[in-house]
């Protein structure tokens, strides 16, 4: 058995291994499956001993070997890309661990004719590398480690470089061996399909992420994240809204199981095989229909067919994967039928066999912090985070390489002081806004905090380079939620809305954080002195109806001057409010001359600010 | 059917002219002078080619410059194989520094190499001072030649070796340790055997290059008969005394042995890869 407890491995500036725990049973075929650079080789390098973990534990077999060198561990390996001895011929090669072990010629030459024959190459001992095939190499190498009968077998992408047919054949062949000599073996591969023929267990890693362990049926079947439905096998996912204890999707409503809780309202992302869709000419009964579609493709791909249905959007519902092209709000369907089935009607209705309802995606909060200074960003995600049932990744920027390890520690001890839980702390190097935006890009967060200091010394420091907060608000491509001073408990949330802009993310975006703290909001639109028109009652109202559907109680207000800002800081006066809401230009399009709004806002407004890009909720 | 096959006429390019043209410099440029050495030498005849060869100083310097080449290649072979395994798989702070350092004899004058030895190990030198009144002077001694032909020929062993460590994945040595062999095992069976040839070629370029350093041996060798006379600096010093035929007898063995080993050289390296 092999036990990891909270591995992490950590180099300059990325975690390719993050607080991996898992255990592998005796006798059992263990999957690491993930994308290149994911971390799984990480993992199975430490497991033998060629990478030491800067975090956690791992034992073999009860026995703990952290620190101990690979000689010590009592562990086979086989390389991707073999590392057959050249100089050595095929059968020298085989007996290497013998030879080291001072195990006597003719007991190595019996044991070496016994894996000949096990892994096929009986009669090529007196080959080199040169003289055989990769097909060939690598049972070598699979013999090789097995010669001195290790308590642990480790495979990194033993396939990945021969081709599809070889590597159908070696598949097979390495699980007959498992089996018969019933070790227990761990395989790192980034191919599904070699991870389900395989695997007694799938671990699907993401991002040095262990993400869900699984038998593959079990994995592929009811995935609980996003991620893993659609890396294990193709698919839609469509997102309705939950309603009672049911989802709402288009004319469709399906039953939400007990463990996958929603609350009201909460978009719920339903799963769709393409062998669970059923197509037909006339609407069938009893089977849960989507509706009409129209066969835009049909594409043989041996023993199965794949017919692309396009369905007319449906209300509410939008699809996520696969992602729908910009302006499309049609819905694709992939459906698998067998190859020999009758073609489908060109106009065929969709019904639905089955169907699996994703978890709640998890907040994730990218908080940053400088080290030093107000804690207000940490301190006002500690408030949010039991609120959002979500977890917070603390970064800090350092300037060089030697700051890096003591800017982690005093993040660290930030974190703790501000009541963070269970928050991963990362660090990256060189500069501060342009390392955020790395980070953003390069994980999932729903929103970023930074402090934005107190109004007092911003007032002083007019003059100075441009803040953080400042120098993100324009560029960010997720909510940045700017706090200002000591936070204060959100009650009531200001959501300030320009008429007639295409997205209404700053609506959904606050009215998303006003239901889950249990605020209360306000819809402010600005206008000038007599230029207020029905429209924008009109369009406030669609607003209030929005945060209504979320569950928010909302209002709306319209406030007249001639210029936007003092507008918002004229109705702030009057109107106390905990949160103000503005929306920024999506980034990179060009800016309109003068100074942008968002940024005034955020110099001016007494209170905390969230930034929500357009088009980014 | 008919098949109709279609001839390719490639245009030939006369060879004849460029090729002439880069005999014809050559010829006084190296084959002229080669070609000069060995018509002196047996100018008197094969007896007095003979006789030449068997005074005992000759003797002494052929004997010694083998002795001292051979040794020199031994020596840098390890010191070469050694620096380059530490410079190919360890990462530190100032290997560049030290990549460039180590190659650095290539770059230096032989002689700018005799005087700085002199400067440290002579009598008057920098570390020579202390040793003399101990009763080590290793300048106008064997060990002063040893000395400088080990800093000129350092670079050849470490240029022949380093390039296939560095060519070796990594995981030929990780792939050692996990079937249990020991760093030093892995060293002996599975890193020096990749290394043959390599080592075979780089000690030839040592021995080969040793044999005719003149440059540094004639600064710290004192030029002393019978002690410190390598072969070229014996050859040059015949020459100096008017001994054309002499000089030209060594010179005419100095050059087939030469020859000799960049033959060796050319076929080895022109053999395919390592095929068994």
């Amino acid at each position: 058995m092999i036990v990891l407890e909270n591995v992490t491995k950590r180099y300059a500036d990325q975690v390719p291994v993050d607080r991996v725990s898992l255990e592998v049973e005796k006798g059992e075929l263990f999957v690491l499956l993930g994308a290149s650079g994911s971390g799984k080789s990480t993992i199975l390098r430490m497991i033998a001993g060629l990478v030491f973990p800067d975090e956690g534990r791992i034992s073999i077999h009860g026995r703990d070997v952290t620190l101990l060198p690979p000689q010590a561990r009592d562990i086979g390996l086989v390389f991707q890309n073999y590392s057959i001895f050249r100089h050595m011929t095929v059968a020298q090669n085989i007996e290497f661990g013998l030879r080291i072990r001072g195990v006597k010629a003719a007991e190595r030459a019996k044991r070496r004719d016994e894996l000949l024959d096990l892994v096929g190459l009986s009669g090529l001992g007196g080959r080199f590398d040169s003289q055989i095939s990769g097909g060939q190499r690598q049972r070598v190498a699979l013999a090789r480690a097995l010669a001195y009968n290790p308590g642990v077998l480790l495979l990194d992408e033993p396939f990945g470089a021969l081709d599809v047919k070889i590597r159908v054949q070696l598949r097979q062949s390495l699980k007959e061996i498992q089996k018969r000599l019933g070790l227990t073996t761990v395989l790192v591969t980034h191919d599904q399909e070699e991870a389900f023929e395989l695997g007694t267990r799938i671990a699907v890693i993401e991002r040095g992420r262990l993400l869900e362990v699984g038998p593959p049926k079990r994995l592929y079947e009811s995935p609980r994240s996003l991620f893993v439905a659609t890396f294990l096998g193709a698919g839609a996912v469509l997102v309705g809204r939950s309603r009672g204890h049911n989802v709402e999707l288009g004319p469709l409503t399906l039953p939400v199981p007990m463990d996958v809780p929603h609350e009201e309202g909460d978009r719920v992302r339903v799963l769709i095989r393409p062998e669970h869709i059923l197509l037909s000419a006339e609407p069938k009964a009893n089977v849960p229909t989507l509706g009409q579609g129209e066969v835009i493709e049909d594409t043989f791909t041996g023993s199965s067919r794949r017919i692309r249905v396009r369905m007319p959007p449906l209300a509410g519902v939008r699809q996520v994967v696969p992602a729908p092209p910009f302006g499309e709000d049609a819905v694709m369907l992939d459906v698998a039928v067998p190859a020999h089935a009758d073609p489908p009607p060109r106009k065929p209705w969709v019904a639905l066999e089955e169907w699996h309802i994703l978890r709640q995606p998890t907040p994730r909060l990218l908080v940053c912090d400088e080290g030093e200074g107000l804690a207000s960003a940490l301190e006002f995600s500690a408030q949010l985070l039991p609120a959002l049932n979500g977890v917070a990744t603390v970064l800090g920027v350092a300037a060089d390489a030697r700051q890096q390890d003591s800017l982690r520690e005093s993040l660290a001890a930030r974190a703790a002081e501000a009541g963070l839980k269970e928050s991963s702390v990362r660090v990256r190097r060189g500069e501060t806004a342009e390392q955020i935006l790395l980070e953003q890009r390069d994980a999932p967060y729903d929103f970023v905090l930074t402090g934005a200091g107190e109004m007092a010394s911003l007032r002083r420091a007019r003059r100075r380079a441009p803040q953080l907060a400042e120098e993100l608000a324009l560029t960010t491509t997720i909510p940045l939620l700017a706090v200002r001073g000591r936070p204060r408990r959100l009650e009531r949330i200001l959501i300030c809305t320009a008429i007639g802009e295409p997205g209404k993310s700053d609506v959904r975006a606050g009215g998303w954080l006003a239901r889950r703290m249990n605020a209360a909001a306000t819809l402010l639109h600005v206008a000038r002195p007599g230029r207020s028109t029905p429209f924008a009652a009109e369009h406030l109202e669609r607003g209030v109806s929005t945060l209504r559907e979320l569950g928010v109680a909302g209002s709306w207000a319209i406030q007249e001057n001639e210029d936007p800002v003092d507008g918002i800081l004229a109705f702030l006066r009057e109107n106390a409010h905990d949160l103000v809401v503005v929306g920024a230009p999506p980034a990179g399009r060009q800016l309109p001359r003068g100074e942008p709004i968002t940024l005034r806002a955020l110099r001016e407004c007494g209170t905390s600010i969230l930034v929500v890009p357009e088009g980014s909720w | 059917m008919s098949t109709a096959t279609a001839v390719v006429v490639r245009p030939k390019r006369r060879a004849a002219v460029p090729a002439g043209l880069v005999i014809l410099f050559l010829l006084p440029l190296i084959l002229m002078p080669l070609a000069a050495v060995f018509a002196f030498a047996f100018r008197g005849g094969p007896r007095a080619f003979w006789v030449a060869l068997s005074s005992a100083e000759a003797q002494f310097a052929l004997r010694f410059s083998l002795v001292i080449a051979l040794v020199t290649a031994v020596i840098n072979s390890v010191l070469g194989t050694f620096t380059a395994y530490v410079l190919s798989r360890y990462r530190f702070r100032g290997q560049r520094v030290l990549g460039i350092v180590v190659n650095l004899p290539v770059a230096i004058p032989t002689v700018v190499v005799g005087t700085s030895l002199l400067l440290l190990w002579g009598p008057i030198g920098l570390l020579g001072r202390f040793l003399g009144p101990v009763g080590l002077q290793p300048m106008f001694a064997p060990a002063g030649v040893l000395l400088a032909h080990l800093f000129v020929t350092f670079p050849y062993m470490l240029g022949a070796v380093k390039p296939v460590l560095d060519e070796l994945e990594e995981t030929y040595e990780e792939a050692a340790y996990t079937i249990g062999a020991s760093t030093w095992q892995t060293f002996r069976f599975v890193i020096l055997p990749t290394l043959k040839g390599g080592l075979f070629a780089g000690a030839l370029l040592t021995f080969a290059h040793s044999l005719g350093e003149f440059g540094a041996t004639v600064m710290v060798s004192g030029n002393l008969r019978l002690k410190t006379q390598t072969a070229p600096l014996y050859i040059f010093a015949q020459f100096e005394a008017g001994n054309i035929e002499t000089a030209n007898a060594v010179a005419a063995v100095l050059a087939i042995l030469s020859f000799c080993i960049f033959f060796v050289l050319l076929r080895y390296t022109a053999r395919p890869t390592d095929q068994h």
